[in-house]
């Protein structure tokens, strides 16, 4: 009689839910970001205020600071992110802990990670989230208005030569952006040719010869201690590279860039307007410039 | 003890100084980037990319590194005589955690401060390894102060404080390395690897003076250390001045460690291993095994250097990897020829 019972119960409780959970399928209210880029994602995707925790590393925009954190980007603590009681955990394959990931599943939390190593993953990465959060429109407005500013950069330097291209990263020793790196597929699209493309590593440490041997014709030095007017000074010395004889030494101080997130389309603009100025200049300079410098700086 | 014999003097030193000569030519022809000499020699001060690559980014490198090498091995003879202990290795002294310490907090804070030398006439020093050595200076005196047993250097208190205090520092470098940004922390850990990477001939020449001026402080002292490994009472009954000998021997290793680890990070195995195997080779005479170490040091470091420039082209591999990958088990195999020579007898 009771198994009877119990059946019954169990029935009724399965005929009660699993419709209900495929009709309703609660979305997320509280979710936990375990990277800097998937936080910069729901903020864009406008779904910030549903942020419960994020990384010590998440700073943009200035209103995830403020945001309760579980840890860094490398080594988020579990009981963090489970006190949060999100009902969503975002994290980043290959940066995120696989095994804390099965944990937080083995207590019960939903986990996605995405992945984020190159410019369709990205967007793909977007394209997930906002489905997660059923809205698939706003991620398709986000992707839309990033390919707008890709193109516009592909518009602007369509006219200019390639300008080959270094990226420092860090100094002592010289780190630059390897193959392999998102941000390499950026200086592409930007008009430029990175240098250590060659190399399997998506970051390498980069012996000076190289760098004189490979002669980029811009060196960009983003990161730590990337400062403007150092950088001039520090490749002084090194007067055979183009980039240092025609002062196209520059320094860009934003992370930015080495953020694999929604802001890219704004990097690739900083970054193209680093390679290639004259394709950016204001409209009145724009008719000066525009037949001898943007269509034929030919090395 | 026996008296040195100096034909052996100056055999095992001139041919290693040779193989030192033919290594810094080897090393300074040998990249990742094929190297047009005479373009080289013809445009020694124009912006050529020939010779910018060879005397501006080679040749002061390969200088730095044999330097570095030599010390380090030089540091390690002495070190593991005073300490009496075979594990006995420059990084272990205290000193080259301060340094450490003092170079990521220069990184950190300071990354773009540079020093003008002589009123930017001589070049310009960048704050990084003066912060470093400074670290390096700092723990001298605190290992120093620590190791005083009964208002003397202990050998056994020193290598205890040493390395105890470079697994406090290592702790203090972790949680910086845990609180700065993610890009930051990944050049901190690059940093801390260690790298030859320079271009600057003061810098280089800095570290000879200091390396070349400490050697010779600690060659001086060959002859006490000969009698310090016999054990301390025998050589104190020798009328070695033990305590004076320690307390020298201390500030010169720890000085030009302090100016090693400054300039190039931790640069590991070549201190602990090139004493050693100098040892099976010429014996453990100091006034012999000094100098030589400091050769093979130096050569054994600039080959292993141009190896990391070249082993992954167009990348560079740290220097201390491809110290250890190939120095650890060349040296098991002269333990190895040494044990069975014994059984042999």
């Amino acid at each position: 009689m009771s198994r009877v019972l119990l059946i019954a119960l169990l029935v009724s409780w399965v005929a009660c839910n699993v419709p209900g959970q495929a009709i309703g399928a609660e979305l997320p209210r509280r979710i936990v970001s375990l990277a800097p880029s998937v936080t910069e994602t729901l903020f864009a995707l406008g779904f910030g205020d549903r942020l419960a925790g994020v990384t010590t590393y998440c700073d943009y925009p200035a209103e995830a600071r403020k945001l309760p954190k579980i840890g860094d980007f490398m080594n988020p603590s579990l009981e963090a992110v489970v006190a949060k009681r999100p009902d969503l955990v975002i994290g980043v394959a290959g940066v995120t802990d696989p095994v804390k990931a099965r944990e937080m599943e083995r207590l019960g939390l939903k986990v996605v990670l995405v992945s984020v190593s190159n410019l369709s993953d990205i967007l793909a990465a977007i394209r997930s989230i906002a489905a997660l959060l059923g809205s698939e429109k706003e991620g398709e407005k986000l992707i839309a208005k990033i390919a707008a500013q890709v193109e516009d950069v592909k518009r602007r330097i369509a006219p200019a030569a390639r300008r080959s291209v270094l990226m420092v990263v860090g100094f002592q020793p010289l780190i630059s952006v390897g193959g392999k790196n998102f941000i390499d597929e950026l200086i592409t699209l930007a008009g430029g040719d990175n240098i250590a493309r060659s190399a399997a590593q998506p970051w390498l440490n980069l012996p000076d010869e190289v760098v004189v041997a490979k002669a980029p014709q811009v060196i960009i030095e983003a990161g730590m201690g990337s400062e403007w007017g150092k950088s001039v000074k520090r490749w002084g010395d090194l007067r055979s590279i183009p980039a240092v004889r025609e002062g196209r030494v520059y320094s860009y101080s934003s992370d930015k860039i080495l953020r694999p997130g929604p802001r890219f389309g704004e990097a690739l603009a900083e970054l193209a307007r680093l390679i290639h100025p004259e394709c950016f200049a204001s409209p009145s300079s724009r008719k000066r410039s525009e037949e001898n410098r943007c269509e034929s700086p030919k090395p | 003890m026996k008296v040195l014999n100096r034909r052996k003097m100056i055999q095992v030193n001139g041919v290693l100084f040779l193989l030192l000569i033919l290594s810094v030519i080897g090393c300074s022809l040998l990249g990742p980037v094929p190297l047009d000499l005479s373009r080289a020699f013809e445009n020694l001060f124009a912006p050529e990319p020939n010779a910018e690559i060879l005397f501006r980014t080679r040749l002061p490198r390969v200088l730095l590194g044999i330097a570095i090498g030599g010390g380090m091995a030089a540091c390690g003879v002495v070190l593991q005589a005073l300490l009496r202990n075979p594990l006995a290795c420059p990084q272990m002294l205290g000193v080259s955690g301060g340094a450490s310490l003092g170079g990521i907090l220069g990184l950190i804070f300071f990354p773009n401060w540079i020093l003008p030398i002589g009123g930017g006439l001589l070049g310009e020093i960048s704050w990084v390894p003066l912060a470093a050595f400074l670290g390096a200076l700092l723990s001298m005196v605190l290992v120093y102060r620590f190791s005083l047993f009964h208002g003397r250097l202990h050998p056994y208190h020193l290598l205890l404080a040493g390395v105890i205090f470079n697994s406090f520092i290592a702790a203090i470098i972790m949680f910086l390395n845990s609180i700065v940004d993610f890009y930051q922390a990944q050049s901190l850990l690059f940093w801390l690897m260690g790298s030859l990477s320079t271009r600057a001939y003061l810098t280089v020449a800095f570290i000879w003076i200091y390396v070349l001026l400490g050697f010779l402080w600690l060659w001086a002292k060959g002859l006490s250390l000969n009698l310090i490994t016999l054990g301390e009472e025998t050589a104190m009954q020798l009328g070695v001045e033990i305590g004076s000998v320690q307390r020298q021997i201390f500030v010169a290793s720890s000085l030009m460690i302090g100016a090693m680890v400054s300039v190039s990070g931790m640069i590991g195995f070549v201190g602990l291993m090139i004493p050693h195997v100098m040892r099976l080779i010429v014996g453990s005479d100091h006034r012999l095994l000094l100098p030589a170490s400091f050769l093979a040091g130096g050569i054994f470091l600039g080959w292993a250097d141009t190896l990391a420039r070249l082993l992954l082209a167009p990348a560079e591999v740290p220097v201390g990897i491809i110290t250890a990958f190939f120095g650890g088990p060349f040296f098991l195999f002269l333990l190895y020829r040494e044990g069975r020579k014994k059984v042999a007898l």
